[in-house]
């Protein structure tokens, strides 16, 4: 095949910059496909920071330790070799962060900072104020737009991934895209795509994800083939604003900098968090877990509000809520450290949290299954390659605070470079690849669309998907919900049949766009409730209080979704996890581990 | 360009050009009409009112002020190249500096907004102003740089009229605040205070001075209208015997 | 008593070359509203308060938590972000329109790529050799990190061009966003290779000499960045460079 092979990456957030910029650099032709300009990627949202052992507080910290604490905080889930790797090479991915100019914070000496997040007793988190994500994405932006200049990577702003184009021996060759202002249904030819797609948030409706993270590309690939692993895997982070819209994140940083999470010990306190002695507060994460206190693992400390608020009935003022408490911080350190996050609250509160303690509430925040991929980032269908949010080897049943950065970048790192070498050895293809049926299979589901006159509206549809996601799909999971809530989506799918588009019009038509998208939730829902009933453990995020413990024995393996085109639904199988470093113990963190 | 261009009609680019690094001119004469309000043109208005306040001193002195600002070597080279020309470019490049901004003071009342505009308006008053004012003082009527003497009689008439002095007062405001937030452009612009701190504080000295040229402005115009010089001379013999001589070119003029 | 409700205003233009119309929704009120939601409660029922059938409004969104840049468009007149506008803080009825500087792709969605052109233009990044492992990155005082983070919270919303009454056809400014990155980057120890080059390119027409100091740039940024700072400090850069230039080359 040819010396330069033609890449494309889709999903232009860390992971897709990262591997673009792997690619370039190596020479490789790389097409950038992404649904929004890629600075306003999600990868924006990342707020704490990024974890590296770099061991610059004196406390021995080493990678190891940054890999047994990845491991352990994710219940023995992940496979330990990638994530092996990932630790080992996370302090030069902060050096080159660093020469890139994110503006890190410092010490007097000019050296990086290093802040504490959940799930480890070291300062091992590189932050830029709070808004590490956004710093990641600008400083990889710069740089994939340095390359664009020099005409390295092209850049397709404003289309949608539609599918895989494959050929007749199921190699992939290429993507289908519809540009999203003209809505135009396109192919475009590569030796290799990467999926960095991001997660799936909107499929819970609200959720802190973006407003693109439908997992809508996963979906389709998924569809076409691709083995989407441990979906039921769904973390939902303690501390989140809820809101109309969305569910905004406060970040893990609030508890790393000294945060306090407590509720008034008396059920139905109506006075002010201020007004409410010491002694008449229960600092639950505190008692509960002395070592880690408010540091626990996120799962943990989801679950632990969701009982003080359901069991023990003390939510404020009845409400699912509990207060995240920053006032004993003096305002100066809390204005270099944690500024952004804390204008957040303040803008979409309108409360300032330096004053009064905030109100916080668990929220879907990410997802630690994606689609199943290999060492080499590579799914099970040749030539598609997935990195990021997207795919799902790196966080095992739980995602630790400040290890998404990590995973994306490394994820993209990897990815890129054996994209190309992928690329370098395939044989030309036979035809023209698939192309032409690909296109017309997407343009004939587009013109079913168009045609079709029920009387369903979209957005209703996914409101209700939202729900019944949320309510049977989150934080605790019974048999009896999973089953009755993958019925109450098969329902969904026969309405959306019936699906009505109230603008037909082929000109910026993000009605349009979603309506598309929403097929794809669907099916991905399926797949997180149908794969959480039958786990039938508690391990990391999935919590069923039926099986309250880990069952090794019957369930450390990993779950395999494939689209089974018979009953149009998920196929499962399992596979045994990778635990040849560190063998599996109980996880604890209400003693030492 | 990366993202999709419009291929549903067949104009060409909309919306704002991307910047033209390294390419044409606009640095070099916007940056001379930033300094020619400072150096030439703000120099001489300084000058100007400084000279203006030996009016409240009498006809006598101003005269000689008069006297001895046209002793000066080569007066119509000082006056073409330092005066004339450089407010004909402030003027006119100004007035095209102002034709392709567009206010939107309506939506962002702020004071930053308000000044922008303000400059624009005390700027165009000031160049109306000054265009009539060196035609009627300097272009027609008596020629003071050879009659000195005549200089405060032919301003006091030009002040008798009560919208004229309406003008000038109006002029003198607009003059002296357009020069004093020049000079506090210029000295933002020019690198000279980049501190948002530097900036606010010699945001008050250019407010002073201001104040200061108004203060003095108007002062001296009212000094014409000192009904203590109501003749346009003094009580000195000498200068009364020039007054029968004066009053005809003036009257001539005013016709 | 009649239920409350939120009234809207939409400035609506079907494709570029569309002649706009607004279009009046009238939808029930929940505390706590923002923008966004409002016009995701018009696409779950698009229609107008004369019971007009219509199309969902195009607008862009992404993170709804005003750090994506995506949402910003004219509410009540004035450019900001939609999902920090909360309708609880906002006269009805609300007007929505699209940023006026821009060209409009469609409603309240326009093309602001000419930032991110503007970005190219200034070489808007440090040259790092290689992504390779290169060893650690300069060191950076405290001090200097907490003059530069600032200015790399820009979410490049336009919001700052688009208030600028310098920003627009006749004078083609660059803008504030773009002047504060060449800050940004002229201040990095590595960055700085390229100040020479970033400084000729904003004397170039269009340039940082076409500011005014309106300073709505300042009032407007969602981000509140040192925006008169960041155009005072680059303005001096580019003098002494103009300086260095008329003497040296």
């Amino acid at each position: 095949m040819a010396s330069t092979p033609k890449i494309i990456v889709i999903g232009g957030g860390l992971a897709g910059l990262s591997a673009v910029m792997k690619i370039a650099e190596a020479g490789g032709k790389v097409d950038l496909f992404s649904i929004v300009p890629v600075k306003r990627s999600h990868s924006v949202c990342a707020q704490g920071g990024i974890n590296a052992a770099k061991n610059l507080k004196g406390e021995g910290d080493t990678t190891w330790q940054h890999f047994d604490d990845t491991v352990y905080g994710g219940d023995f889930l992940g496979n330990q070799t990638p994530i092996k790797g990932m630790c080992e090479a996370a302090p030069a991915i902060i050096d080159l962060l660093d020469r890139m100019g994110v503006p890190f914070n410092r010490t007097p000496e000019g050296l990086l900072d290093f802040r504490r997040f959940g799930g480890t007793l070291y300062h091992r988190t590189a932050f830029a104020g709070a808004t590490t994500g956004q710093q990641l994405l600008y400083a990889l932006d710069e740089q994939v737009r340095r390359y664009e200049s020099e005409g390295k990577v092209q850049k397709y702003e404003g289309w949608e991934f539609l599918s895989a184009v494959l050929d007749s021996k199921g190699v992939c060759r290429g993507i289908c895209a519809m540009n999203l202002r003209t809505m135009e249904v396109r192919t475009f030819a590569a030796d290799a795509i990467i999926l960095a797609t991001g997660g799936n948030g909107a499929i819970f409706g609200k959720s802190t994800n973006s407003v693109v993270c439908t997992g809508s590309a996963q979906a389709a690939v998924y569809q076409q083939g691709v083995c989407y692993a441990n979906g039921e895997f769904i973390q939902v982070h303690p501390t989140c604003i809820p809101g109309e819209d969305k569910l905004r994140l406060m970040s893990e940083s609030a508890r790393g900098e000294g945060g306090r999470v407590w509720v008034p010990k008396a059920a139905g306190d109506k006075r002010a968090a201020n007004s409410i002695p010491a002694s008449e507060r229960w600092y639950f994460l505190e008692e509960w877990y002395p070592k880690y206190g408010n540091l626990v693992p996120r799962d943990v400390a989801t679950r632990a509000i969701h009982k003080v608020v359901y069991e023990h009935g003390l939510g404020i003022d009845g409400q699912p809520m509990v207060y995240l408490d920053l006032t004993h911080i003096d305002r100066a350190t809390l204005d270099r450290k944690l500024e952004g996050i804390l204008e957040i609250y303040e803008k979409f509160v309108g409360d300032d949290p330096r004053e009064v303690p905030m109100k916080i509430f668990p929220g879907m925040h990410y997802t630690m299954g994606g689609l199943w991929v290999d060492a080499d980032q590579m799914t099970n269908i040749p030539g598609i390659f997935a990195a990021g949010e997207a795919e799902y080897q790196y966080h095992g049943a739980n995602r630790l605070g400040a290890n998404s950065l990590l995973s994306c970048i490394y994820g993209g790192f990897v990815a890129g470079p054996k994209a190309m070498q992928y690329g370098k050895n395939l044989q030309a293809a036979e035809g023209d690849g698939g192309h032409t049926a690909e296109l017309k299979r997407q343009e004939e589901i587009n013109q079913r669309l168009l045609s079709s006159n029920g009387a369903e509206n979209p957005f209703k549809i996914w409101r209700e998907l939202g729900d019944v996601m949320t309510k049977n799909a989150t934080v605790i999971r019974y048999n009896k919900n999973l089953q009755a809530a993958d019925g109450q989506i098969q329902r969904l799918l026969e309405r959306y049949r019936n699906i009505n588009l109230s603008d037909k019009s082929m000109w910026a038509n993000t009605s349009f766009a979603f309506t598309r998208q929403l097929l794809n939730m669907l099916h991905l829902a399926r797949v997180i409730v149908q794969g959480a009933e039958r786990r039938d453990e508690s391990r990391g995020a999935h919590y069923k209080p039926d099986f309250p413990d880990r069952n090794d024995e019957k369930f450390l393996k990993t779950t395999k979704a494939f689209f089974a085109t018979d009953t149009n639904g998920p196929r499962f199988e399992y596979e045994a996890v990778d635990t040849q470093f560190i063998p599996p113990r109980p996880r604890r963190y209400d003693a030492v581990k | 360009m990366a993202t999709a261009t419009n291929p549903s009609s067949g104009s060409a680019h909309r919306g704002v050009q991307p910047l033209r690094a390294g390419q044409g001119h606009s640095f070099l004469l916007r940056k001379l009409h930033s300094l020619s309000g400072v150096i030439p043109i703000g120099a001489f208005l300084l000058e100007h009112f400084l000279s203006n306040t030996e009016a409240l001193k009498g006809p006598a002195a101003y005269a000689a002020q008069v006297k001895f600002l046209n002793s000066l070597p080569w007066v119509p080279v000082l006056e073409w190249g330092f005066i004339f020309l450089p407010i004909l470019y402030h003027a006119c490049y100004g007035l095209y500096i102002w034709s392709s901004g567009k206010s939107n003071i309506t939506y962002y009342p702020w004071a930053g907004n308000w000044m922008y505009m303000a400059q624009r308006w005390t700027g165009l008053i000031a160049f109306g102003y000054i265009a009539q004012h060196v035609y009627h003082l300097r272009f027609s009527g008596v020629r003071l740089a050879d009659h000195p003497g005549a200089s405060f009689a032919k301003v006091h008439h030009e002040l008798a009229n009560p919208w004229m002095l309406a003008l000038y007062l109006v002029a003198i405001i607009a003059t002296s605040w357009h020069f004093s937030y020049g000079l506090w452009l210029f000295a933002a612009k020019w690198g000279i205070t980049t501190g948002d701190k530097a900036r606010r504080r010699f945001g008050y000295v250019c407010t002073a001075l201001a104040v200061a040229l108004i203060t003095l402005g108007i002062a001296s115009a009212l000094a014409f209208l000192n009904p203590k010089y109501k003749y346009g001379w003094t009580e000195s013999p000498s200068a009364q015997t020039t007054q029968s001589q004066l009053q005809m070119p003036i009257v001539a003029a005013s016709k | 008593m009649a239920e409350r409700t939120i009234k809207v205003e939409i400035k609506r233009q079907h494709d570029p070359d569309g002649t706009a119309v607004v279009e009046r929704f009238e939808i029930p009120y929940r505390p706590n509203m923002n923008v966004i939601s409002v016009l995701m409660e018009i696409a779950a029922r698009p229609v107008t308060v004369d019971g007009k059938e219509t199309t969902p409004v195009t607008y862009e969104s992404n993170c709804l938590e005003e750090i994506c840049g995506s949402c910003s468009m004219r509410i009540n007149g004035r450019a900001r972000m939609a999902c920090s506008a909360l309708v609880d803080n906002l006269e009805q009825p609300l007007r929505l329109e699209p940023l006026s500087k821009f060209p409009v792709v469609r409603d309240l969605q326009v093309d602001r790529s000419v930032l991110f052109e503007n970005l190219k233009r200034v070489q808007a990044w440090v040259p790092i050799d290689g992504s390779y492992d290169l060893g650690a990155g300069p060191r950076i005082t405290p001090q200097a990190q907490e003059e530069s983070y600032p200015l790399s919270n820009c979410i490049s919303c336009c919001c700052c061009m688009e208030v600028c009454p310098q920003f627009n056809v006749a004078t083609g400014f660059v803008g504030a966003a773009t002047i504060a990155q060449v800050k940004l980057f002229n201040d990095h120890p590595t960055g700085k290779v390229l100040k020479e080059e970033r400084l000729h390119a904003l004397m170039g027409d269009g340039g940082i000499q076409d500011c005014s100091y309106a300073q709505n740039c300042v009032k407007a940024c969602p981000k509140e960045l040192p925006l008169a700072q960041a155009i005072s400090d680059v303005g001096r850069q580019v003098m002494v460079q103009a300086v260095k230039d008329i003497f040296t080359t």
